[in-house]
């Protein structure tokens, strides 16, 4: 077999592996092994590269932090802070139907503008959100669906691992990406609230018997309202001013906001030395079980280079006479497609170097392209077989109630409603150039 | 050696993407220069080229070579400081030469000919081929003019690894900080500063948020260049090695080439965007390096504990530089 | 603390010096585990410590990128056995199930086998692991830069190997317990 068939088979081989319940890395490595064997000719070889890969691909400084932004989500839930900002929320909310399911969207917004990173949404709203909206009689598919669909959010508003990554790809200005970002991902934010509520209005079913039922009720006096959100409102401030007003950077933000949540529990007495070592140990592994699926998954994307399927359909992409539409629409089809079985950041290093000589030759805008590029490459999240996000929600959930297959199929009409915003970019540069 | 004509499958890696010079011309210019070179020998080579992180990601690209996942790979000593601490011994020593062709040059021929910096290689299991990775003149970029050493003074500056080191004695604050995030942090205000190259700063847009360029002087660098397996490399066919050794001494002219004109051309984008660059006086020169710790002392004293003849490389580098026509604001080896 | 864990039994059908070799095996997950928690916790204050270091007192801690990415690897693999003996581990239950439905040997064979292809990878990463440590500790690699921060990565090395090691028992016990079950042909 040449390494072009090798790849191909490889990655039936994956998906069969993970669908028969072969642990997800595993399944991956096990391909990635296997393929690298095949292709070069050596056991040692491919043992070596697994060994590379699980010592390099999470040692940076960005990944380092990831689960500092999920302990400071964590703490946020134990404390209780979680759950009064969506009694809040309801309050704001309870003429709004599916307003619940809204104020997860907006909420993963305001997050979106401290993280850099999905996983570290998706972990957090999965332990603030999921329980609330189910408390509040909304389906559960429904309600890890919300989740994974506006984790994407955090790639998309400012600031985003993913842009910092295509600027260094393309050598475009990280600021112009990042102030690109803003509209589309408002945009997405928007879409996704008023898909939740044309849901709830048409097909209440859809989101849960209780709130099919009516809106729940709510009690809450002005004052109340106040001493229920100021504490989430005090670190959301800590954090936004910090990054904003230069004190630290966003890198730097998922400790101090995990500090200061702490602080802010402690200091209502609601953290307790037991609450505290169960989160703390929870952050651990959920950050471990998402971690080593990324160490695979970068298993699995190297062992793909070498075989060459990337490059190959890539070249076929960039070499099709098929015109500007032509060209732009196949690409964005493929790194959809190759999200079904890749991490984001793979695609964007395998794909954006390839395109970038073709998409430069046809004066494309590289700030757009960039904007509608990570678009692309986050619906990959949610989709099966390798949806990270879903897959962050499952391991944080830790509900045997909900089955992987629950989170895809909540996640789904998400996916198609970025889908629609991606059209939307397609058509329209100026969503995202309109702010430069 | 075979003596019959073959096809050699190469695998070729860099950690960072095409759009970084030293990248582009391995694709552009090395491999169709050795694949020049190879006709009529009977013997080719089908490469299989990894850049940007598909295969290992920057500071890894030895380790992808030296455990022989790759055959060939743009080695970054900058960002290897470890392995090949010898190689680094430009960003030790400030002020020495801003012309990054001399400093990548003569960094390319030490390669081949310094005993100590060919232990570094052969010690990482790879064969050193050539295409020094030059980089021009670092410059201070700052959101405030800088016409004295003084107004630097509690001001955060950041700036790459060893360039840290360069700040020590100024009053600045020095960061370790990270090219693609310099631009917001910047923006922001938790650094008022950066040290930085003409050739990364203008695709970041570093002028934007930070106007005032003040070329110090630190200095160009040599940051790594290709460097191929050595079992693998020792086992070719001699026409296959002196192949790749032409196709990599053409990279490095074409790069070095390159750079200069860009270098020039992104001086003046920059300065016809709004930046004002100064160029500093040597009194200034002489008191910012005559300010600093002996920093080359203190690496080549760490290296010579770890028995790599960290003196002695310092020496043959100074020596180089100086025979080769630099006037080093200070003799880093000579005190 | 969640009970769910990779045996889904809970374990209370197997054999008595199963049982007491699984909790001495447990006993040192869980140290691994805390070491890891407790890593976290110090990125966390180290990261603090520099942000009001350099902001309020003009002095950065040195290092604190090199610490925190080095850190990570390292929770991480101390962290992962634990994970796998809670369940955590993504995996899809879809055909499992319905074999347990049909056949409750024919899940405890898929799991023998499973378990027995993780051991096989967990073992090449560890034999692969094993030079790169070696090699670090021989040659006294660091991160960072001379005259500013610098730290030995061999520790992190020697950690993924531990981890893995830690990994690969949790796997085999995994696989006996799924072997166990089937020799003896009962339904948990
Ligand atoms: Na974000
Ligand atoms: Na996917």
């Amino acid at each position: 077999m040449s390494p072009f068939e090798i790849g191909l088979a490889s990655f039936g081989a994956m998906v069969v592996m993970i669908y028969a319940g072969f642990w997800v890395p595993f399944a991956l490595m096990l391909s990635s092994y296997v393929g690298v064997w095949a292709i070069k000719g050596s056991p040692v070889l491919a043992g070596k590269l697994l060994a590379l890969a699980a010592g390099e691909t999470i040692s940076s400084y960005f990944f380092g932090v990831v689960p500092l932004f999920v302990l400071m989500g964590y703490v946020v839930s134990v404390t209780g802070m979680g759950r009064d900002a969506f009694d809040v929320a309801n309050h704001l909310f309870r003429r709004l139907k599916g307003g619940l399911g809204i104020g997860t969207v907006g909420a993963n917004a305001i997050f979106a503008a401290i993280t850099g990173i999905s996983i570290a949404s998706a972990a957090v709203f999965t332990r603030i959100a999921v329980p609330e909206m189910i408390r509040h009689g909304y389906d559960k598919r429904f309600a890890v669906g919300v989740v994974a669909g506006s984790s994407v959010l955090g790639m998309l508003i400012p600031p985003s691992l993913l842009l910092i990554l295509y600027g260094l790809l393309t050598e475009q200005s990280v600021g112009d990406l990042f102030i690109a970002g803003i509209i589309p991902g408002i945009l997405l934010a928007l879409a996704f609230g008023l898909g939740i509520w044309l849901t709830a209005l048409f097909w209440p079913a859809r989101l849960g018997a209780g709130v099919a039922a009516d809106q729940v009720e709510s009690d809450l006096s002005p004052g109340g309202v106040a001493a229920k959100g100021l504490p989430i409102a005090l670190l959301i401030g800590l954090v936004l001013g910090g990054i904003y007003g230069g004190f630290f950077t966003p890198i730097e933000a998922g400790a101090v906001g995990a500090l200061g949540a702490i602080v802010i529990g402690v200091a209502r007495r609601q953290l307790t030395w037991a609450d505290f070592w169960q989160v703390l140990t929870d952050t651990g592994l959920v950050t471990a079980a998402i971690s080593f699926l990324i160490i695979a998954a970068q298993m699995y994307s190297r062992m793909l280079a070498l075989s060459g399927v990337p490059a190959g359909f890539g070249n076929f992409v960039a070499g099709a006479e098929i015109g500007y539409w032509g060209v732009i629409l196949a690409y964005v089809a493929l790194v959809v497609l190759m999200g079904a079985i890749l991490d984001s950041s793979s695609i964007m290093l395998i794909l954006v170097p390839l395109m970038l000589p073709v998409v430069t030759g046809m004066g494309v805008d590289l700030i757009w392209f960039g904007i509608v590029t990570v678009i692309a490459v986050e619906v990959g999240l949610l989709t099966p077989p390798f949806g990270i996000s879903v897959f962050v929600i499952k391991s944080a959930l830790d509900d045997p109630g909900i089955s992987l297959g629950d989170i895809f199929l909540g996640a789904a009409p998400f996916a198609l409603m970025m889908l629609v915003v991606l059209a939307l970019v397609l058509a329209f540069p100026a969503l995202a150039t309109g702010l430069l | 050696p075979a003596a019959q004509a073959d096809d050699f499958n190469v695998t070729i890696v860099a950690g960072h993407p095409p759009v970084f010079r030293w990248v582009k011309h391995a694709s552009q210019t090395f491999i169709p220069a050795v694949n020049a070179a190879l006709e009529g020998s009977g013997h080719s080579i089908t490469w299989s080229e990894q850049y940007g992180g598909s295969l290992a990601k920057v500071g890894d690209e030895l380790e992808a070579v030296e455990e022989g996942l790759a055959e060939i790979g743009l080695v970054s000593s900058l960002f290897d400081p470890a392995k090949l601490s010898v190689q680094n011994v430009t960003y030790f020593t400030p002020f020495v030469s801003s012309d990054s062709t001399a400093v990548s040059t003569w960094m390319d021929e030490l390669q081949h000919t310094n005993a100590d910096m060919q232990a570094t290689w052969a010690e990482n299991g790879l064969h050193y081929l050539g295409g020094g990775i030059g980089i021009d003149d670092y410059l201070l970029m700052t959101t405030f003019p800088v016409n004295s050493i003084d107004d630097l003074d509690g001001h955060k500056i950041a700036a790459p690894g060893p360039a840290v080191n360069w700040l020590e004695g100024t009053g600045a604050v020095g960061v370790s900080g990270n090219l693609t995030t310099y631009y917001n942090e910047i923006k922001t205000g938790v650094y008022d500063g950066v040290i930085v190259f003409a050739s990364a700063a203008l695709p970041g847009k570093l002028h934007e948020v930070a106007p005032y360029i003040t070329k110090v002087g630190f200095g160009a660098q040599y940051a790594g260049g290709l460097a191929a397996n050595a079992d693998w490399f020792d086992d070719l066919p001699a026409e296959v090695q002196d192949a790749l050794m032409a196709g990599a001494k053409a990279d490095a002219e074409a790069y070095q080439k390159d750079l200069d004109a860009s270098v020039t051309k992104f001086l003046a984008i920059m300065q016809e965007q709004g930046a004002t660059v100064t160029e500093v006086d040597q009194a200034f020169r002489e008191r910012w390096a005559n300010g600093m710790d002996n920093v080359a002392k203190l690496w080549a004293e760490k290296l010579d504990g770890e028995g790599k003849n960290g003196t002695a490389v310092l020496k043959a580098y100074m020596d180089t530089m100086r025979a080769a026509g630099a006037t080093p604001v200070r003799n880093w080896d000579q005190e | 603390m969640s009970d769910l864990s990779a045996d889904e039994g809970g374990g209370a059908d197997l054999p008595g010096w199963f049982r007491a070799i699984r909790a001495a095996v447990d006993a040192v997950t869980g140290a691994l585990n805390v070491a890891g928690t407790l890593l976290i916790v110090a990125i966390m204050l180290l990261v603090n410590a520099d942000v009001i270091g350099r902001g309020a007192f003009d002095a950065p801690i040195s290092g604190v990128p090199e610490m925190v990415s080095m850190s990570i690897v390292a929770i991480v693999f101390l962290q992962v056995a634990q994970t796998f003996r809670k369940g955590r581990l993504t995996r899809t239950e879809l055909l499992l199930g319905w074999l347990e439905r049909r056949s409750a040997r024919g899940r405890q064979a898929l799991e023998l086998l499973f378990s027995a292809g993780a051991i096989l990878l967990v073992w090449q990463i560890i034999a692969a692991s094993w030079p790169l440590f070696e090699k670090a500790w021989r040659r006294g690699t660091y991160e960072g830069t001379i005259g500013d921060f610098t730290a030995p990565i061999w520790p992190v090395k020697l950690i993924i190997i531990v981890g893995c090691v830690a990994l690969f028992v949790q796997l085999i016990l995994h696989g006996l317990a799924a072997l166990i079950r089937l020799v003896r042909g009962d339904t948990e």
